[in-house]
């Protein structure tokens, strides 16, 4: 008894291992190979990755592309950082003394011009109800023909005399952190209710892809704007309101519009996929639908996903300036800094100007439509030159 | 499979997408308030329920105290005592038998232009579609005649500079916001073409007013005659905004012999047409090119080529026939973004069309939004699209037969 509980010890001779043979040693091969490095290993998706990037950095405009984008990735943690409180958002209307600072709008400046050597208008001057401000007053930027001076960058609002009261900078900043966090968060959220929608059509077809593919249909045939002012009227309606909400009801009435384009591209895709070996080697061994979808059919789909994705990104601010600029500046709520509503109210109140004054008496506030405008076009140019050095690098075929 | 048998089936698939459109649309007006509705679908004049005054009391009809019977009445004739299912039967019905309600009393839109005030949405809709019409008709025109020699043009030389430049602005029509580069092209056209900043043609005008703006600037004698009504308009454009007897701008105006002023119009469409064409071309082109590109290759252009063909017949007639394909099934897909960019457009031309109209009711300041409006123009754009993508599919089903055996 005690013998056999005895630990093999030194002291014993030892005793022949047989060789295991078969399906043994095939065992006990594979928990030796186990351990070993990182980089040992064989990593066809790394290698694959590499491969990509090795394509990717021979296009310059790809690389110019992504160059930008990464300054815009910095740009968005500094907006982070930036400490731009509520008053000095709305410095100006301090300095105007016009309104209480929680009334004015954040990039939704009218302007007023006067002509040189007179004193500004009065601040009712430039509005058509001056007796009581409405809740929301847009905020007046002062152009005086005289004084086409520094650009507003910096808080220049500090002093009194200065003219051009609206901090863009500071708008601009902070319009990054909101603009990319709104176009990222609508893009991936399509994506993936387009790509969870897109695989069961294209996987289980039948019933339930004439069903998903119709709905799709009827989603495509209605213009994406109006499909997301219709969404955000209707939630405003049943009383969506405070800050968070509206910025996720934006989200989501982008969202309701952007799945359908997804949802085609995966199940062009999946129907491809689907027909392939390795899927019916899945079925084959037993795999059910969920799992072949899972593990199999997705993550071979994802590639023109992805491409999509990185085109729309940029898509989304145009798209928001676009509503914002026919009007319908409730969609965004109040506070909110975003390139897209400060180039497109900026804009709007060009014609204003220029049917009130002759050509050359006036000064059009360019700056106020150049730098965001500059922001929203650089950055859905150079989203677009990675999409499209994504795709060449990714699609065999279009290599060069 | 008969031509005719392919149509019908293609219109037939687009009964589930137009119902269900419409159920989409149904639920998103369900969301309004009572009150909001009766006033924006059921105006004073036709139910004698006047537009609500914020101070009224009876205003939500909550206070028990004073029941309004006008607002029961109207209640009942909008059907809002109905169950939910019949509500949309009843929308349905009324929506295919283009009963779309009444435009507001005191929206926005009726602040501005008082003559729009009550009157029916699918004939105010009708008033201004026409010009919306001629506007994308020669949009399309223009995408088409840019986009497909351009297109052939990169693919015949390949990474070469013109491949290049016209790649370069197929991404700039991406990434430029429409109504950035819309104003840089009005503003670019009214500097250039009257430094001074006088119309050449309407003396004492200002130079913006060519550009800017559908209707004719009131009293420009040069343009209009002297034969004026009362808006200051010629007397066939009757309020201003309808114009007899097509409807149709530019023809009305040929047909009444104000051949300038045709021009005029038609001069005053060129612009914002190129600015949407710019878009438009941005992605047609990168189809036109890598589908011929893909042709260039195949077997029956190079069996032309050997064959002794002139270059330019074979890149025309062979290789060239396929990217008309493409171009009509791009349209297609992009159909719903190209309309969609009207509202701006028109916007920031001043163009009276159904944009403009949309773009109006939308503005919640001076009055608030015109429901009626809003839900009847988003209506007729998605009956625009589905009729354009039918159109579409029977032009490719012509132009490629294999499509009609599927």
């Amino acid at each position: 008894m005690s013998g056999a509980t005895a630990p093999p010890s030194a002291a014993g001779p030892r005793e022949p291992v047989a060789e295991p043979t078969g399906g043994e040693r095939l065992r006990r091969q594979l928990r030796q190979s186990r351990p070993r490095r990182f980089w040992d290993r064989p990593h066809p998706q790394l290698a694959q990755l590499k491969r990509t990037w090795y394509f990717f950095s021979r296009n310059g405009l790809a690389l110019a592309g992504l160059v930008i984008v990464l300054f815009f990735a910095v740009a968005f943690v500094y907006g982070l950082t930036y400490s731009a409180s509520p008053t000095q958002l709305q410095e100006y209307c301090l300095t105007e003394g016009l309104a209480p600072p929680g009334n004015c709008y954040i990039g939704f400046p009218t302007v007023c011009t006067y002509p040189a050597g007179t004193a500004p208008p009065s601040p009712s001057g430039c509005y058509a109800t001056p007796a009581t401000y409405p809740a929301f007053v847009a905020p007046t930027v002062r152009v005086s023909p005289a004084q086409f001076g520094p650009l507003p960058f910096g808080s220049l609002a500090t002093s009194g005399s200065t003219q051009y009261v609206y901090n863009l900078y500071a708008g601009l900043v902070k319009g990054t952190v909101w603009s990319l966090t709104m176009s990222v968060s609508i893009v991936g959220a399509g994506a993936v209710l387009g790509l969870v929608i897109g695989c069961v059509a294209g996987y289980y077809g039948g019933l339930t892809d004439e069903v998903l593919m119709r709905l799709t249909d009827i989603f495509l045939s209605v213009p994406a704007i109006l499909l997301v002012i219709v969404v955000v009227i209707a939630a405003s309606n049943l009383g969506v309101s405070g800050f968070s909400n509206r910025i996720l009801l934006v989200i989501g009435a982008f969202t309701v519009t952007w799945w359908p384009l997804y949802a085609r591209i995966v199940r062009g895709q999946v129907l491809v996929t689907r027909e392939q070996k390795f899927v019916e080697a899945a079925r084959a061994s037993g795999a059910r639908g969920g799992r072949v979808i899972r593990r199999h059919i997705l993550p071979n789909s994802l590639y023109p996903v992805f491409v999509q994705m990185s085109l729309d990104v940029g898509t989304v601010p145009l798209l928001i300036a676009s509503i914002v600029f026919i009007g319908f500046t409730t969609i965004l709520p109040t506070h909110l800094p975003e390139w897209g509503s400060i180039a497109a109210v900026s804009t709007e109140s060009l014609p204003s100007i220029l049917s009130t004054c002759a050509i050359g008496s006036c000064v059009v506030p360019w700056w106020q439509i150049l730098f965001p405008g500059l922001a929203l076009f650089l950055f859905a140019i150079s989203v677009n030159f990675v999409a499209d050095g994504l795709r060449d690098a990714l699609d065999p075929r279009l290599r060069r | 499979m008969q031509m005719w048998v392919y149509i019908v089936r293609r219109v037939l698939l687009v009964v589930p997408v137009v119902i269900g459109v419409m159920t989409i649309l149904f639920l998103m007006i369900n969301t309004i308030a009572v009150p909001e509705r009766i006033e924006s679908f059921y105006p004073p004049s036709h139910s004698g329920v006047q537009p609500w005054d914020p101070t009224e009391p009876c205003k939500n009809n909550t206070n028990l105290n004073c029941p309004n019977p006008l607002y029961h009445q109207a209640e009942v004739a909008l059907g809002l005592n109905k169950p939910v299912p019949v509500q949309w039967a009843l929308y349905m019905y009324n929506s295919l038998t283009f009963r779309w309600g009444y435009t507001n009393n005191a929206s926005s839109v009726a602040n501005l232009y008082p003559s729009l005030r009550d009157q029916p949405v699918t004939e105010v809709l009708a008033w201004f579609l026409p010009y919306t019409i001629e506007l994308a008709t020669l949009a399309l025109l223009l995408t088409i005649v840019i986009a497909l020699p351009l297109g052939r043009l990169s693919a015949v030389y390949r990474n070469r500079p013109i491949d290049h430049s016209s790649r370069l602005m197929s991404f700039s029509g991406y990434a430029l916001p429409t109504f950035l580069l819309g104003s840089l092209a009005l503003y670019g056209a009214v500097v250039l073409l009257s430094p001074t900043g006088h119309s050449p043609i309407c003396p004492g005008q200002p130079a913006l007013n060519d550009f800017w703006g559908s209707w004719p600037p009131a009293h420009c004698a040069t343009l209009l005659g002297s034969n004026l009504n009362s808006f200051g308009y010629p007397p066939w454009l009757i309020n201003g905004f309808q114009s007899t007897p097509t409807g149709f701008p530019t023809i009305d105006a040929a047909y009444h012999g104000q051949w300038l002023l045709a021009l005029d119009t038609l001069l005053r469409m060129l612009l914002p047409a190129l600015v949407i064409a710019y878009g438009t071309v941005a992605v047609l082109l990168r189809y036109v090119r890598n589908s011929m590109l893909e042709v260039m290759n195949l077997d029956f252009v190079r069996t032309a080529r050997a064959n002794g063909l002139d270059e330019g017949v074979v890149v025309r007639r062979h290789a060239g026939r396929n990217s008309m394909n493409v171009t009509i099934t791009v349209m297609g897909l992009t159909f719903a973004g190209f309309i969609g960019g009207f509202p701006v457009i028109e916007e920031v031309f001043n163009l009276w069309g159904v944009g403009r109209i949309l773009a109006l009711s939308l503005q919640e300041t001076n009055g608030g939004f015109d429901f009626g409006l809003i839900f009847g123009s988003t209506l007729l754009f998605t009956f625009l699209i589905v009729a354009a993508n039918i159109i579409v599919d029977i032009l490719y089903a012509y132009l490629d037969p294999r499509v009609r055996l599927q």
